[in-house]
């Protein structure tokens, strides 16, 4: 069995195009949730997301090409024969909204075989790659397939690039669904309202502890457990009693061979709506009994960005295993009922090793990953 | 079977007794559960008492695109009303899948994935892996597809319509199946050692293999 370990990592999101400008105003409580002004939102109630600045389109190509060339723009080197694995809900959903509305639009992006074509081309990869949609939790599974990979040996290196893009289309939907929050996102808070939709991408570089420390590469990090449950309980809303989410927490636990007193911080979905924040706050009660983690939420800062969510936050994550310091949650202000666990608005430091990571999604999907810190 | 376009799937065509929530869904999500029913009929795991550690997997090329036009016309000011949050709610490729949890208990990982290999074997591949990683004992793998229509012109994925097998680890099985699947180091899927180049031929394989009376 071969140790996993992420030896490099990029992100982009509302705060910023890169990893260092994300996390630097991540620590400082900011938030990218801000009116929009890619499309007209006006009959929404809620009107806001995390939006990258300055994405131009080329012709009538997706919002998702310059994305990805922001964020792909330095990348480390990769290793002859890596592997591509992306993670999207709805990829180049703006071409589908163009060519829906009558304008004129590459009708082969829409498949997620577009992206993911342009991204081999573009990397120069053998591999064509494969993407994966588990709903929310896309990029969780992705990275829990590359390491899966890896550890048994099927690959030596896998590149995870997660993405998607702000549009009317889950704007509308969450909408209609009553799940956008006016006024922001605001995880684990008592008045939270639902979430802020959000756009951005993340790149993960896997490999095998072997072969990256025979090219003399070192890891920044590692994903050591990782677990994946179905609910079974309901399609859109998350099961009230966390059972799936549970499940997804103690398989990656004992993949990684660690128990509850292992884990220093938790890196939550909290997506800022009733259901999903209680359900959390129920399924790491259930795991982790009285012991008081410290828990956050990037969605307050940088939007729920869907199918990227779970590549940004293991990016962060790493960050914040290496830097021993958990990112304020922003739009907290006052705790929510029954929550023993530390939530703040300001950085909370990590006394261990080990950080959870959890996204979960429509069709009762849960994931769990275990980052490990300092690898070396 | 007959070839052809894939004909509306109605609650009398899947389950014999009334469905609270087939009604509901989009043409996409009837055809991937009913193709899960099926093949867990099949196997003779259609009922059940306490929910079951198994997973869903498919590959699709279009995944759920007839089901985001059908939304999408909610949502364009010509619509005829709110966007519809019961359409939403089908909009991701995994939804069936969610719903065929609910019906059957299966609390399995849940994942589509995409693979610009067009054989229709991608979800197979990646329940294979499942299966030899431990992380799951049961796993249903399938493909599923429908064409997006005239309000898409231009994408036909080369497989229409839904299809779903139950893979169990060999050493822990006691179903009498339709043969044993392999992954080759090189990707390749074999059915009793033979490669098999898509899902046609899988099926043909598996329908082929001598199964005791």
């Amino acid at each position: 069995m071969s140790e996993v370990l992420i030896t490099a990592t990029a992100s982009i999101t509302g705060l910023g195009p890169d990893l260092d400008t994300t996390w630097r105003r991540l620590l400082a409580g900011e938030t990218a949730v801000r009116p929009i002004r890619r499309f007209d939102a006006g009959r929404y109630p809620a009107r806001n997301a995390s939006w990258i600045e300055g994405l131009e389109p080329r012709g009538n190509r997706s919002l998702l090409y310059p994305l990805l060339e922001r964020l792909l723009d330095g990348f480390v080197p990769l290793p002859p024969g890596c592997r591509l694995l992306t993670a999207t809900t709805k990829g180049c959903i703006d071409t589908f909204e163009r060519v829906r509305k009558g304008f004129p639009g590459a009708v082969d992006d829409i498949p997620v075989s577009g992206p993911l074509a342009w991204l081999a081309s573009r990397l120069g990869l053998d591999d064509p790659g494969v993407n994966v949609n588990s709903a929310c939790a896309s990029s969780t599974m992705a990275v829990a397939r590359a390491a899966a990979m890896i550890e048994s040996g099927r690959a030596d290196a896998v590149l995870v690039v997660c993405m998607d893009l702000v549009s009317e289309f889950i704007l509308s939907g969450f909408s209609s669904l009553q799940a956008l929050d006016p006024a922001g996102c605001r995880p684990f808070d008592r008045n939270r309202n639902g979430l802020s939709i959000g756009e951005g991408g993340a790149a993960l570089l896997m490999m095998s502890a072997e072969k990256a420390r025979g090219k003399g590469i070192r890891g920044i990090g590692s994903v050591v457990g990782w677990g994946a449950a179905n609910d079974a309980t309901h399609v859109t809303a998350p099961a009230r009693d966390g059972c799936g989410l549970i499940q997804a927490v103690r398989r990656a636990m004992a993949k990684a061979s660690i128990g509850p007193d292992d884990i220093s911080a938790i890196n939550a979905h909290g997506t800022g709506t009733v259901y999903n924040d209680a359900m959390e706050v129920t399924a790491f009660e259930s795991v982790f009994g009285s012991r008081r983690i410290p828990l956050n939420s990037l969605k307050g800062a940088i939007g729920h960005t869907m199918g990227a969510a779970g590549g940004i936050e293991v990016a962060v994550g790493v960050r914040s295993l290496a830097d021993r310091t958990l990112p304020p949650t922003a739009g907290f202000g006052e705790p929510m009922e029954r929550c023993g666990f530390p939530v703040s608005p300001l950085p909370q430091p990590i006394g261990g090793r080990y950080l959870l990571s959890t996204n979960s999604g429509f069709g009762g999907i849960n994931a769990a990953l275990i980052l490990k810190g300092d690898p070396e | 079977m007959t070839s052809g376009p894939i004909p509306p799937v109605a609650r009398e065509d899947v389950f014999p007794e009334p469905n609270l929530r087939f009604g509901r869904l989009p043409q996409y999500s009837r055809v991937g559960l009913a193709a899960v029913a099926f093949a867990l009929r099949d196997a003779g795991m259609e009922q059940w008492k306490t929910k079951r550690f198994a997973g869903l997997v498919a590959s699709t090329r279009a995944g759920c695109l007839a089901t985001d036009i059908e939304y999408y016309n909610t949502v364009l000011p010509e619509g005829d009303g709110p966007p519809s949050p019961n359409l939403f709610s089908s909009t991701l490729p995994t939804c069936f899948m969610g719903e065929a949890a609910i019906q059957f208990g299966l609390t399995g990982p849940t994942l589509i994935v995409n693979d610009p290999a067009d054989d229709g074997l991608g979800g197979v591949r990646m329940a294979l892996g499942s299966l030899s990683w431990g992380e799951c004992g049961t796993m249903l793998a399938g493909h599923i597809d429908l064409p997006a229509g005239p309000a898409i012109p231009g994408i036909r994925p080369r497989w229409t319509g839904g299809l779903f097998m139950v893979l169990e680890n060999a050493r822990d099985s006691i179903a009498n199946g339709y043969g044993t699947l392999d992954l080759s180091d090189g990707g390749a899927v074999l059915h009793n050692g033979i490669g098999v180049a898509g899902l046609n031929e899988l099926v043909r394989a598996c329908l082929a293999f001598p199964r005791p009376s």
